[in-house]
């Protein structure tokens, strides 16, 4: 469906004529984000300047029944921001400032195309944390890490995105703009939208401004890794940690093809050799950083670790830490396609999850590499493929993943922990939530889009 | 079907992650996708399955945006090499009567070797001895590269410097500076252009060529005062065939402290982006300079200054915006001389501070190393 020249007339004018792009190469790299094997060209890409604009966007597309989708980087693995029925792609890289730091109320407000790297560099400027830290987080927006509700390796002792989000501006579809929560720690009035935007992958509103909770930096941080024989071992030492008492900020595993391709990349001098990595780490005090690290290494030690140590300064932890962030990138070394995959299960039954994983590769004949989150369930599994072209392979991998988040939720787990559904998982979606919720969330969806014009094909559709 | 534009499987080790933007200087510029090293390859790929025909309009655009700073070379954990893919891409686009007026010229003049030899020979005469290298108050001065001894004469394929086709030209002094430094290189005149600028302008079997050609003038370790020169004869020599400067230096005492002013001098370094993106040598310059000043790492040293071989021609508006915030960065940083290790951006970085009437001096490593000054900017 391309757009009626009255339609790029009106976005042109709200726009300026520059920021508005529907050449065909332009809508080509915009067919597709993160997530292989999803791609659909739209039919303009827009680039408004602040939220007026957005809103002005907006409302012209409920009025000519276009589909918009808002992206930030599209560094996201669930296509949420693949426009699978044309239309706009709403780009909102222009909107990058940080309005605001503030140490005396802990908090910060921000345009959502901030990288959150950026983000957390302004933060640690004023001795500040910001602490949602997804991989991605050289590259991912504020706004987009917010609607995709994003998680990371903080995520055991901070949470997710969602846990740090207090206040913020949206445009609704019909373009009206609303302002949600708001600066305040306690504040309880009405349905908490707050919440139910973050994680709404632009189905919802297109988020324009967040206001969002800092804390204090931790006075010191440190990591450490242990080698184990076997990826069961690693997944025992992480029972054994949490029923220590213990609750790092970081526990990550790698099995053994994870640490080869980590380790092409980052030539950190991991041992290839083990059959499975615990990255651990702790903030906090120096002493309280150095006893929780010894107490994780002792546990690792019973638990079988052949190996055990403590990065030296801070510059090696750092090392440590941005290698496991490029796992997925760094094991599409090993071959043309790789498909990662995010379940979850309960803490004590990653192992289990881990068995069951690797019974369906074997079933489907499919290469799945793993790591994760350890300490909090969170699995990556990932599958390598020759090339895209192989549809029979292919097919196979989808197979394999459908019986994964099966699993994950016969455990007792989700099909995703920190991705989101986008595109990627909405067919999973109601084995989740169960045909009355999802109705529940279709009516919901409805009532802040009535003509369906926003992220058509994820969320509430 | 255009099909064999690119090596298919360079092209697919993409996963679209996005790990490059926040590298790219022209994503930065931006914000677009199109304009990013990952929004690049879905365009190479949309040229190689046909589903972009070959004269479309954001490929001519896109693939003469990219700098070809190779910045998103070192992010990338899935090991792209974009740099070949680039190389690839204008081979395609700018065939013929499409590639730019001035980089054809510029490629047909550095093919000429009388020519080149002529170049240093005329610039010599037209300068006369205001420039002969009275290198440094330290060091013995250097003879002319023309004048010294050749090592073909001496036989076995020692090591050799390399004059440059541009560098002899525009900065004779680097390498006479070079000569001074190092000074059992041997350097032969009848030796030709690496080709570097051909494989960045669409002429990939021309720049292999004359890479080639310039292995046979020299034969035996090749070390260049260009890191751009360095990174294209690696890349077709291997890299056991080729030397930067920095690092047939690494192990030998810089020499005697530089002062300005009565005082220790500050500098700052540019990388050469080849130097460092390509071949991954950033520690040697460093370490050098340390040696004899204040070294004063500039924020964004390892980003592109916007020259990027004949970019600031071929794209002078772009290029000056990237120059300028650099230029910026290094007046805030209060440095007395900023070193390059390349001719293009040491020619960018000179061009850039005499036209902002700056007290900031761009100089070559080499240059700065053999005390050899620049010459004096215009009132």
């Amino acid at each position: 469906m391309a757009l009626s020249a009255t339609v790029l007339a009106e976005l042109r004018g709200i726009v300026g004529p520059s920021h508005v792009h529907d050449a065909a190469g332009d809508l080509v790299a915009y067919a597709r984000d993160a997530t292989p094997l999803f791609s659909h060209r739209p039919d303009a890409v827009v680039f408004p300047a602040d939220t007026a604009e957005v809103a002005a966007v907006l409302a012209l597309a409920t009025r000519h029944r276009v589909p918009v989708v808002p992206r930030g980087a599209g560094s996201n693995l669930c296509a949420a921001t693949v426009p699978l029925r044309g239309g706009i792609v709403l780009v909102l890289t222009r909107l990058n400032a940080i309005l605001e730091v503030s140490a005396d109320e802990l908090l910060a407000r921000t345009q959502p195309g901030v990288t959150s790297a950026a983000l957390a560099d302004a933060a640690a400027a004023r001795g500040l944390l910001w602490a949602p830290d997804p991989g991605s987080r050289t590259v991912a927006t504020v706004g987009g890490t917010i609607a995709t509700c994003a998680g990371g390796l903080r995520g055991l002792k901070y949470g997710v995105t969602r846990n740090y989000v207090l206040g913020l501006e949206a445009v609704l579809p019909t373009g009206e703009v609303i302002r949600t929560g708001g600066r305040l720690w306690k504040d309880v009035a009405g349905y908490d939208l707050t919440r139910l935007l973050t994680g709404s992958e632009g189905t919802l509103a297109v988020i324009t401004e967040a206001t969002v909770a800092l804390l204090p930096a931790p006075a010191s941080a440190n990591t450490g890794v242990a080698y184990f024989p076997t990826l069961a071992d690693a997944g025992e030492a992480v029972a054994r940690v949490i029923r220590a008492g213990v609750v790092p900020a970081t526990l990550e595993f790698l099995d053994r093809a994870c640490i080869g391709a980590v380790e092409d990349f980052a030539h950190l001098g991991l041992r290839a050799d083990a059959g499975a990595l615990l990255l651990f780490g702790d903030d906090g005090p120096p002493d309280l950083v150095a006893a929780h690290l010894d107490r994780i290494g002792t546990a690792c030690v019973e638990a079988g670790a052949v190996e055990v140590t403590t990065a030296r300064e801070v510059a090696q932890a750092e090392a440590l830490l941005a290698a496991r962030r490029c796992a997925l990138p760094a094991l599409s070394r090993r071959g043309g396609v790789t498909i990662l995959e995010d379940a979850t299960v309960p803490r004590p039954r990653i192992a289990e999850m881990v068995d069951r994983i690797d019974a369906v590769a074997a079933r489907h004949d499919v290469a799945i590499a793993t790591f994760g989150h350890a300490g909090d369930g969170n699995l990556h599994p990932t599958c390598v493929l020759d090339s895209a072209e192989d549809h029979e392979a292919v097919r196979r991998a989808e197979a394999a993943f459908a019986d994964i988040f099966a699993a994950a939720i016969d455990l007792g787990g989700t099909i995703t922990g920190e991705h989101g559904v986008g595109a990627a998982k909405l067919p999973f979606l109601a084995a989740r939530l169960g045909e009355d919720q999802l109705a529940l969330l279709r009516r919901i969806k409805s009532a802040f889009d009535p003509a369906g014009v926003l992220n058509p094909g994820k969320l509430g559709s | 079907m255009t099909g064999d534009v690119f090596d298919p499987e360079q092209l697919s080790r993409c996963i679209s992650c996005g790990f490059c933007l926040p590298a790219c200087p022209t994503y930065a510029m931006t914000g677009d996708e199109a304009s990013s090293p990952r929004g690049r390859i879905t365009l190479m790929r949309a040229l190689q399955d046909g589903t972009l025909p070959p004269d479309d309009g954001t490929l001519a655009e896109q693939s003469s945006f990219c700098l070809g700073c190779r910045a998103c070379e070192p992010v990338c954990p899935a090991g792209v090499e974009y740099g070949s893919l680039l190389e690839q891409w204008r081979v395609h686009q700018w065939r013929g009567w499409r590639r730019p007026l001035v980089a054809r010229a510029l490629m047909l003049l550095v093919e000429q070797r009388w020519l080149l030899r002529l170049s240093g020979l005329v610039r010599r005469a037209a300068r006369g001895r205001a420039v002969t290298p009275q290198a440094g108050p330290t060091r013995a001065a250097a003879p002319a590269p023309a004048a010294a001894p050749g090592a073909a004469a001496a036989g076995g394929p020692g090591a050799q410097l390399m004059l440059g086709c541009v560098e002899r030209g525009l900065f004779p002094a680097v390498s006479r500076g070079a000569h001074a430094l190092a000074p059992e290189l041997a350097v032969p005149t009848a030796q030709g252009c690496c080709g570097a600028l051909h494989a960045h302008n669409g002429d990939l079997a021309g720049g292999e060529r004359l890479a080639e050609r310039l292995g046979a003038d020299l034969p035996g370790t090749i070390v260049t005062t260009s890191g751009g020169c360095a990174a294209h004869l690696a890349a077709v020599l291997g890299r056991d065939r080729v030397r930067e400067l920095s690092t047939w230096l690494a192990d030998r005492p810089a020499g005697a402290e530089l002062r300005v002013g009565g005082r220790r001098a500050r500098v700052a370094l540019q990388d050469s982006c080849h130097l460092r993106n390509g071949l991954g040598v950033f520690a040697e310059p460093r370490t050098l300079l340390r040696q004899v000043a204040d070294y004063v790492e500039l924020p964004s040293a390892a980003a592109c200054c916007g020259a990027a071989g004949t970019y600031s021609l071929l794209r002078p508006k772009e290029s000056r915006r990237i120059l300028d915030a650099k230029l910026d960065e290094i007046e805030a940083a209060g440095v007395d001389l900023v070193v390059a290790v390349n001719p293009g951006c040491l020619r960018q970085l000179r061009t850039g501070l005499r036209r902002r009437r700056s007290p900031v001096r761009a100089v070559h490593l080499a240059e700065l190393l053999t005390r050899v000054e620049p010459p004096p900017r215009p009132a």
